[in-house]
């Protein structure tokens, strides 16, 4: 059987490298856009900021995929899919054939329409050859476009570098995605804090420059600055699957087992979109833990057994400094269209901070800050497991049994809320 | 590959906090509880001891989640942070069902129970316990991310029925 993987990303990898560790005697392929064996995204601000080696972001090398014998081929893009046939074809001419075929292409970052947008000086952090461009720029004044869980990183590693830094952000606080609007508060202090001007509720207009980068003209004002980076989101490619017929809406649909609606076609990662583990929703979280879940369920279905995916879930950290915070599960502007009534814990202890979104008892989400954050955990297995905390509070005085093994968390969390 | 892990019995742990000296003395070479890679967390009314301990999941969440691949897992299967590479965002720490790892206070690298890999006589901790039958060393199964997932499901469909999260779901909007 020929496998032909599209994507030399985390979940592209961990599919081929899953099937080799299965069988010898599958062919396996992957077709990479990028000229490098397969490194880890999420270390590049890191990489920027130089907490980390360009060798330390790599997650593999070419040696690996020679040793393992998977065949992989650099620079080739892959424009077209030929599902009769059972063929892609490359931006350079290629044609490779394949028996299933793997889409882990992940996502293209968003560029707003901005003029200006492509002067020199306008940089990203979506690819390693971005991110070098970079860590070498040696300006002293730059903008953050965007103020996601990427922008917040990007900026702590120029504000590290010794630039000054300003963040934009066009809703009303910053990351919206993952915060309500008390928890980012408390974050921005801590950005304050330490010199990096946030500017909320904001809208680029304009990027000014004759041959690179000289401002950035919002509507409140004008900003001086030799860098901008963009970091406003990566939304999945979903071109490529529309050559095929594969449907996307805002990504590729998938069924539990990780299979497109055309035959022999699974696609996995950045690119899909895929159910939240405790609502079933429809959601899209391009988060590395959930495309090393999804390569193990195509893995698992490309060798025969049906092994059903059990859902993604949202977790994600932010640092700036010394301030730790972590959030989960739905933001309070996420449960707004649903029904059922809403409560919200708040904790706050010096300037460590928890606040919990629960909906009819249940933890539907959750952020904190400092001391609170390390038991984020406990706080996502209560959520998974859908705990009852009116059934908990009546059973206040059962003991950790092996009946019940997580009860010990269940006091926990009690005596953290005052919830059971 | 058969594996071992620290077991313990919350029933039967006195918080005597041995363990957590003996583990900072294992690996640190200092009688500093903070520097300890075990931790006991107590309950009153009734009262209860939860020793905690890296139980190096199967499917360890810490090793997908480190955005700089620091989470390993070494040859005896245990998942260790390398220190070479860790940043200290604590990704691994809010990720664990039992926020197991330890944060360094010195480094603000992250820390995890190694077996005592170097040390030759086995675990410091389990020889320091004093209680009989509150910390051993076990054999085999470990609790992993996937069986207690499964376990999680169960709990939740023996509550809401067969659908399991339709307790989530209640509010959908038709």
């Amino acid at each position: 059987m020929k496998i032909v993987v599209v994507g030399n990303g985390i979940a592209g990898n961990c599919v081929a490298f899953g099937m080799r560790a299965r069988s010898r005697d599958h062919e396996i392929c992957m077709l990479s856009a990028e000229k490098v064996p397969e490194y880890d995204p999420c270390a590049l601000p890191y990489f920027i900021g130089g907490d980390v080696s360009r060798g330390a972001v790599f997650r593999k090398s070419l040696e690996d995929y020679r040793r393992r014998n998977i065949d992989l081929m650099l620079g080739q893009r892959v424009v077209a899919i030929d599902p009769r046939a059972r063929r892609v074809t490359t931006a350079q001419g290629f044609e490779v054939p394949y028996d299933k075929l793997v889409l882990a292409h992940g996502g293209q970052l968003f560029i707003p329409p901005i003029e200006g947008i492509r002067l020199p000086g306008v940089f990203n952090c979506k690819q390693l050859d971005a991110a070098e461009q970079l860590r070498g720029h040696s300006g002293r004044r730059a903008v953050v476009i965007g103020s996601g869980a990427i922008g917040i990183e990007v900026a702590e590693a120029l504000h590290k570098k010794g630039c000054e830094v300003t963040v934009i952000e066009l809703l009303d606080w910053v990351l919206p995605a993952l915060f309500d609007r008390e928890t980012a508060q408390r974050f921005e202090a801590a950005l304050a804090a330490s010199g990096v001007r946030v500017l909320k509720s904001e809208k680029v207009l304009a990027i000014e420059g004759n041959g690179a980068v000289a401002g950035v003209v919002t509507d409140k004002r004008r900003i001086d600055c030799d860098a901008v980076v963009v970091a406003t989101g990566v939304v999945p490619d979903r071109s490529v699957a529309a050559t095929a017929g594969v449907a996307a809406e805002r990504g590729i649909k998938v069924n539990r087992h990780m299979q497109t609606n055309v035959a022999d076609i699974y696609a996995c990662g950045d690119c899909i979109e895929t159910v939240d583990a405790c609502t079933g929703e429809d959601v899209m979280f391009q988060l590395k833990h959930n495309a090393i879940d999804q390569a193990a369920v195509v893995v698992a279905n490309l060798s025969g057994d049906p092994v059903s995916y059990a859902g993604a879930y949202a977790f994600a950290r932010v640092h700036f400094g010394r301030m730790h915070a972590v959030s989960f599960g739905k933001s309070t502007l996420s449960t707004q269209c649903q029904l059922g009534e809403l409560t919200i814990v708040e904790r706050e202890k010096g300037s460590d901070y928890l606040r919990l979104i629960m909906k009819e008892n249940l933890i539907v989400g959750g952020q904190a800050i400092g001391g609170f954050a390390d038991y984020a955990g406990f706080f996502m297995g209560a959520m998974r497991r859908g705990d009852d905390f009116a059934h908990l509070r009546r059973s206040r005085a059962s003991v950790c049994s092996l009946q019940n093994r997580y009860r010990w968390t269940q006091r926990l969390i009690g005596d953290i809320t005052g919830l059971c | 590959m058969t594996t071992q892990w620290i077991a313990s019995d919350p029933q039967r742990c006195t918080a005597c906090h041995r363990c957590e000296i003996a583990c900072a003395m294992a690996h640190h070479g200092a009688c500093r509880p903070e520097l300890a890679r075990i931790r006991i967390h107590c309950f009153e009314d009734p009262a209860f001891n939860v020793p905690v301990v890296c139980m190096a999941c199967e499917d360890a969440p810490c090793i997908k989640v480190c955005p700089v691949n620091a989470r390993v897992r070494v040859i005896n299967g245990s998942v260790v942070t390398n220190e070479d590479r860790c940043i200290g965002c604590r990704a691994c720490v809010y990720i664990c069902p039992v926020a197991s790892p330890a944060v360094n206070p010195f480094t603000g690298q992250t820390m995890t129970c190694d077996m005592c890999a170097d040390q030759e006589d086995g675990p410091w901790c389990v020889a320091a316990c004093r209680t009989e039958g509150a910390l051993w060393i076990d054999d085999g199964q470990r609790c992993s991310l996937q069986s207690t997932r499964a376990q999680a499901d169960r709990v939740r469909s023996a509550r809401y029925g067969a659908s399991g999260a339709r307790a989530h779901r209640k509010g959908r909007m038709p």
